[in-house]
């Protein structure tokens, strides 16, 4: 028998030979692109000219980061009163409720953190005869926190409300969840092209559905007033889906008992959802809520085909302001610095992520 | 079923007819003529239903413009990624979830490092190097970043490790390798993980836009995803609104099909791509 059994490999090179082909592609295609972006960001790096002569970039250290970011005569004051005296609440807030015990340690951490950042980073502003050198940056990043600010509460609450009521397993309730669900897998392009059309003033189907009520049809997309709500409304529509699916799969942990028992103390229905169901759906919440910021924090489609970023760049995004400097203005460096700065965000929240997670495993 | 679950049905009926408005109006547009459409696009019912009606958009399609070619490359691009995700994910995955060997603890925690990354942190670096390569304008250009990303991985071996030991075991001792333990045991019971990975690839794969974006310069390497991007920003002058609103449909057609009989692998798959999806 032994002889005739084919020479086997040791439970070593079989791992090797398994992992071979992940890792190579791994580190070819993600590690090593993420550090070449460090280190573009680090130089003067115009994508022509290092195209026709590879020796063609400076090396300029943080300068990129510098020009991006920063300006000439910048001072840190009381400059944005509303976003810092928020920020000074929430952190009076953090530490009244963790002085009475109501919120666990990593969320007055959590909140805390949230807060410290609203007093301080709203506080830099350019002194006298100051500017900053790229006037566009800082405004973009508000413009994609307003569009995430927007969208996150908007697709939580009435996924949340549609999930609460959906919680059955009739035929009915799966045709609805359906209809809910299927614009969630449709591509950015195909919603923005809908979306594109719906809110046209002339031929869309919510102009004609204005003029007949009396309405003047709105310009919803060239309208400074109304880009941005018309981009977070396409956006609400096309991606509550997930958010529904993740409360529903919630609501079945919760066991029938409980609302039964609540039942006889006569809280039923909005009672029951106020002190039963939220309550127990606490970190599926929170899990919610950060899946979104991470994956609306990477706006791109609906911004840069549905308004072009526009009317006067109130619905410029981080990601295609990076695309056009980089595509359009051939500035590499300066786009993968703010690529790396897109990173930091993107990367600190993934952290809390894969601590919620964690947290829900265990 | 009492009273209170059928107000319950009828009050969700209209969100939910709210929520298909948007798509049920991009169908009924674009079996429209179009000369009808450039009047007026609330003909009957708000445009609602297809009165008049036409297929010729559909037709058209085929004489003119590219959509076909680009539908042809989705898949091309779709299927061929769905394929490379499935063999990487799935041999990484089990040699992690059940192999032992020197630094698999590291090697985990790098992979899972690179779940942090997202696409839009490395596409311009990406960019330079497939410029070097001379690889734009290519498949495998869309196809290879891709592989890259590690949620596959994840997703096998956590599957994996929930399979019983003992199953293995006996092949073991039968003298059984584990090539083949991999190939004859494993792959087969790992069919619903891998019918989730492959769903999730799919779709990905079919709906991404940055990527090929910036890849493909040249029409001929455009996915659906992309050409209709390209003819949307103008298609009241030159398209038709009707033809436009045909590819749409197309570009929808096969990932809505996907959805609609994989419904379970596809809610699973999403839930589990989460923010990677």
């Amino acid at each position: 028998m032994r002889e005739r059994r084919p020479r086997q490999l040791s439970q070593r090179q079989a791992a090797l030979l398994l992992l071979i082909p992940f890792l190579a592609t791994y580190v070819l295609f993600l590690v090593y692109p993420f550090f070449r972006g460090v280190w573009i960001s680090l130089h003067d790096w115009n994508l022509l000219a290092v195209a026709f002569n590879p020796d063609a970039k400076d090396f300029v250290g943080l300068r990129n980061y510098e020009r991006v970011m920063w300006g000439s005569n910048i001072e840190w004051g009381f400059a944005a009163p509303l976003w810092q005296g928020l920020g000074l609440i929430g952190l009076a807030l953090t530490a009244f409720l963790h002085r009475t015990g109501r919120v666990s340690r990593f969320n007055a951490i959590a909140m805390g953190v949230v807060s410290l950042l609203l007093v301080v980073l709203p506080g830099f502003h350019p002194g006298e005869g100051g500017r900053w050198y790229d006037r566009r940056f800082w405004p973009t990043v508000g413009n994609t926190m307003l569009f995430v600010g927007l969208t996150v509460p908007g697709v939580t609450i009435s996924a949340l409300l549609l999930a609460a009521g959906m919680n059955r397993e009739t035929r009915a309730m799966g045709i609805l969840r359906t209809l809910f669900f299927l614009s969630q897998v449709l591509s950015v392009t195909v919603v923005t092209l809908i979306w594109q059309i719906m809110f046209s003033p002339r031929q869309g189907l919510i102009a004609n559905i204005t003029e007949v009520a009396g309405g003047t049809p709105i310009n919803w997309l060239t309208d400074q007033q109304f880009a941005m709500a018309a981009i977070v409304i396409a956006t609400i529509w096309w991606s509550l889906g997930i958010a529904m699916i993740l409360f529903l799969a919630g609501l079945q942990d919760i066991s029938s008992e409980i609302y039964e028992a609540a039942a006889l103390d006569n809280a039923r229905g909005p009672r029951a959802f106020w002190f039963i169901t939220l309550p127990n759906l606490r970190r599926t919440i929170t899990l919610v809520v950060v899946l979104q910021i991470i994956l609306h924090f990477q706006v791109f489609g609906q911004s840069h085909l549905m308004t072009q970023g526009g009317p006067n760049d109130t619905t410029q995004v981080l990601v295609r302001y990076i695309y056009q400097t980089g595509f359009r203005d051939s500035e590499l460096g300066r786009a993968s610095a703010m690529a790396v700065f897109l990173f930091v965000i993107m990367g600190a929240f993934s952290v809390v992520q894969f601590i919620i997670g964690r947290e829900k495993d265990e | 079923m009492n009273r209170g679950y059928s107000w319950l049905v009828l009050g969700l009926s209209l969100p939910a007819f709210i929520w298909l408005v948007p798509t049920l109006w991009m169908v009924s547009l674009s079996f429209q003529p179009n000369d009808v459409l450039a009047r007026t696009t609330s003909s009957t019912a708000f445009g609602l239903v297809p009165v008049p009606f036409t297929a010729e958009n559909y037709a058209d399609l085929f004489t003119f413009g590219q959509t076909p070619w680009w539908f042809l490359n989705s898949l091309i691009v779709s299927l061929g990624m769905t394929l490379g995700v499935l063999a990487v994910s799935t041999t990484a995955g089990y040699a992690l979830a059940r192999l032992d060997f020197p630094f698999k603890r590291t090697v985990i925690a790098v992979c899972l490092v690179g779940l942090m990354v997202p696409e839009q942190a490395v596409f311009i670096p990406l960019y330079t190097m497939f410029a070097d390569f001379g690889w734009h304008n290519s498949y495998h250009a869309l196809i290879l970043p891709r592989m890259a990303v590690p949620i596959g991985v994840f997703l096998m071996l956590q599957f994996f490790r929930a399979i019983p030991r003992d199953i293995e075991e006996a092949a073991r001792l039968d003298g059984v390798g584990w090539l083949r333990i991999f190939w004859y045991i494993m792959l087969p019971l790992a069919r619903p993980a891998m019918m989730t990975l492959a769903i999730l690839t799919f779709l990905y794969a079919w709906n991404d836009y940055l990527w090929p974006l910036v890849s493909a310069q040249q029409r001929e390497y455009f996915t659906i995803t992309l050409g209709l991007a390209s003819i949307q920003s103008n298609f009241a002058q030159s398209e038709g609104l009707g033809r436009v609103m045909a590819s749409g449909v197309i570009a929808s057609l096969p990932v809505v099909i996907l959805f609609l009989i994989f419904q379970r692998y596809v809610v699973q798959a999403m839930t589990a791509g989460g923010s990677k999806g």
